[in-house]
């Protein structure tokens, strides 16, 4: 969440990706940085035990609303 | 007192205490109002001037001021004389190495071990001996309870929040030892770590909990044990991780050892040689890392015999003559990561 949120401030886009178990630390850091409304993708925790080929797919997932937090469309 | 300091009155001690756990700021035991006498009082044992920052926390936007150091030194029973090492201690987990934002808010459930040397220690009366880790001593049981209270009340190390510890580990009330440095011929801690002897200092270590090891009575054996049980699979160091070095496989990181007993028995061993001996031992095999699914792959011969280290080098075990004069029971105490992640810090107690 730090390093998302400070790269995004540096102009840079950027989208975290944080698993559900840690939403109010992600939310709190948020607030903790002044940027509440920093679109944060929230996937099913853990991800620690998936194998190469799950985590994959657990990205694969995701991708689409990458895409949409990166371009803003 | 500094500015965006909140003060309150209260009628009695009781509603106090109450009212310090309504604001959060207790770690679950009651803690001592810190009153603003009572705050400059130990400012002034410290030596500082509230507004001083004593490090900074930038991942959580916090600047840690002697003010607060103090304030929870009050809370934590503290004596206004053990100002100076709170500070030390303090500034150390502060410092960069130590990465206090990568233990405080880890899984891992690190506490922040205490480990103090030099003259302060008899002077304190901080123990080193019988029941070590254990209660009944003030300097080590507030002295480590200021440690863990500055690190949730000024560094937002929130059970829950920022703290995601999974397991925690009783350390988190309380961590604090000493080295009984003048009851043994080996080189003190600190001196090791480049402080002279009339120095004192501390040294903060990020890390899991004590495991006692019972072997005793023969140097050797007592190495065989602390090895074996430092080699366990499960710790930090025995994992497979994101960071740490990609060659070793595993996290490697920092052992702390603790030795008890009567020094007499170590007559014909330097701390050197014993560091030396445990490091070449704290080691396990490859075919030990794959049945425990730490490295990945089929077996293969020889992997048996092929051994990783789960430290980089003797210097990363950190040898503390402490504990009881009763026997040489000793005990481990990994680390609660690789050396990139945190690093212990030595500081000295300026006084």
């Amino acid at each position: 969440m730090h390093d998302g949120i400070h790269v995004e401030k540096a102009g840079l886009p950027s989208a975290t990706i944080c698993t559900d178990r840690f939403i109010p630390t992600a939310k709190g850091m948020a607030k903790m940085w002044g940027a509440e409304d920093y679109p944060t993708i929230f996937t099913e925790h853990p991800i620690e035990n998936l194998d190469r080929n799950q985590l994959r797919k657990r990205a694969e997932g995701l991708a689409t609303e990458v895409v949409t937090i990166l371009t803003g469309s | 007192m500094t500015q965006n300091t909140t003060t309150a009155t209260w009628q009695n001690i009781f509603e106090a205490v109450e009212a310090l756990y309504e604001l959060g700021w207790t770690d679950g035991l009651p803690v001592l109002p810190p009153t603003a006498d009572k705050v400059a009082e130990f400012l002034a044992a410290g030596g500082r001037d509230g507004a001083e920052i004593v490090g900074e926390l930038p991942e959580r936007r916090r600047e840690i001021t002697a003010e607060k150091v103090a304030a929870n030194a009050v809370m934590a029973g503290c004596k206004p004389e053990y100002m100076p090492v709170v500070l030390a201690a303090t500034e150390a987990m502060l410092a960069p190495p130590f990465n206090l934002v990568g233990p405080s808010s880890s899984m891992g459930g690190a506490a922040v071990l205490v480990i103090v040397n030099g003259p302060i220690v008899q002077e304190l009366g901080i123990n080193a001996r019988n029941n070590l880790f254990g209660p009944g001593n003030r300097a080590n049981s507030t002295i480590g309870r200021a440690v863990r209270l500055i690190l949730m009340n000024a560094c937002a190390a929130i059970p829950g929040l920022y703290d995601r510890s999974v397991i925690g580990h009783p350390g988190k009330f309380s961590y604090c030892i000493a080295e009984a440095e003048t009851e043994t011929h080996w080189t003190p801690l600190h001196v090791e770590r480049g402080f002279s002897a009339d120095q004192s200092a501390v040294t903060v270590f990020a890390s899991e909990a004590p495991r006692q090891v019972r072997s005793v009575g023969h140097p050797e054996a007592i190495l065989y044990a602390l090895a074996d049980v430092a080699s366990s699979l499960g710790t930090s160091l025995s994992t497979s991780g994101s960071v740490g070095d990609p060659a070793a496989g595993i996290r490697q990181g920092e052992t702390v050892v603790t030795i008890a007993g009567n020094s007499n028995l170590w007559r014909d061993w330097t701390k050197a040689d014993v560091k030396q001996y445990l490091y070449d031992r704290i080691q396990r095999s490859v075919a030990d890392f794959k049945r425990a699914q730490v490295f990945p792959g089929d077996m293969e011969p020889g992997d048996d015999e092929r051994m990783v280290p789960l430290t980089a080098g003797p210097e990363d075990v950190l040898l503390v003559f402490a504990g009881g004069e009763e026997s040489n029971m000793s005990s481990v105490i990994p680390s609660w990561g690789p050396k990139v992640g945190s690093t212990s810090v030595t500081k000295e107690v300026r006084r």
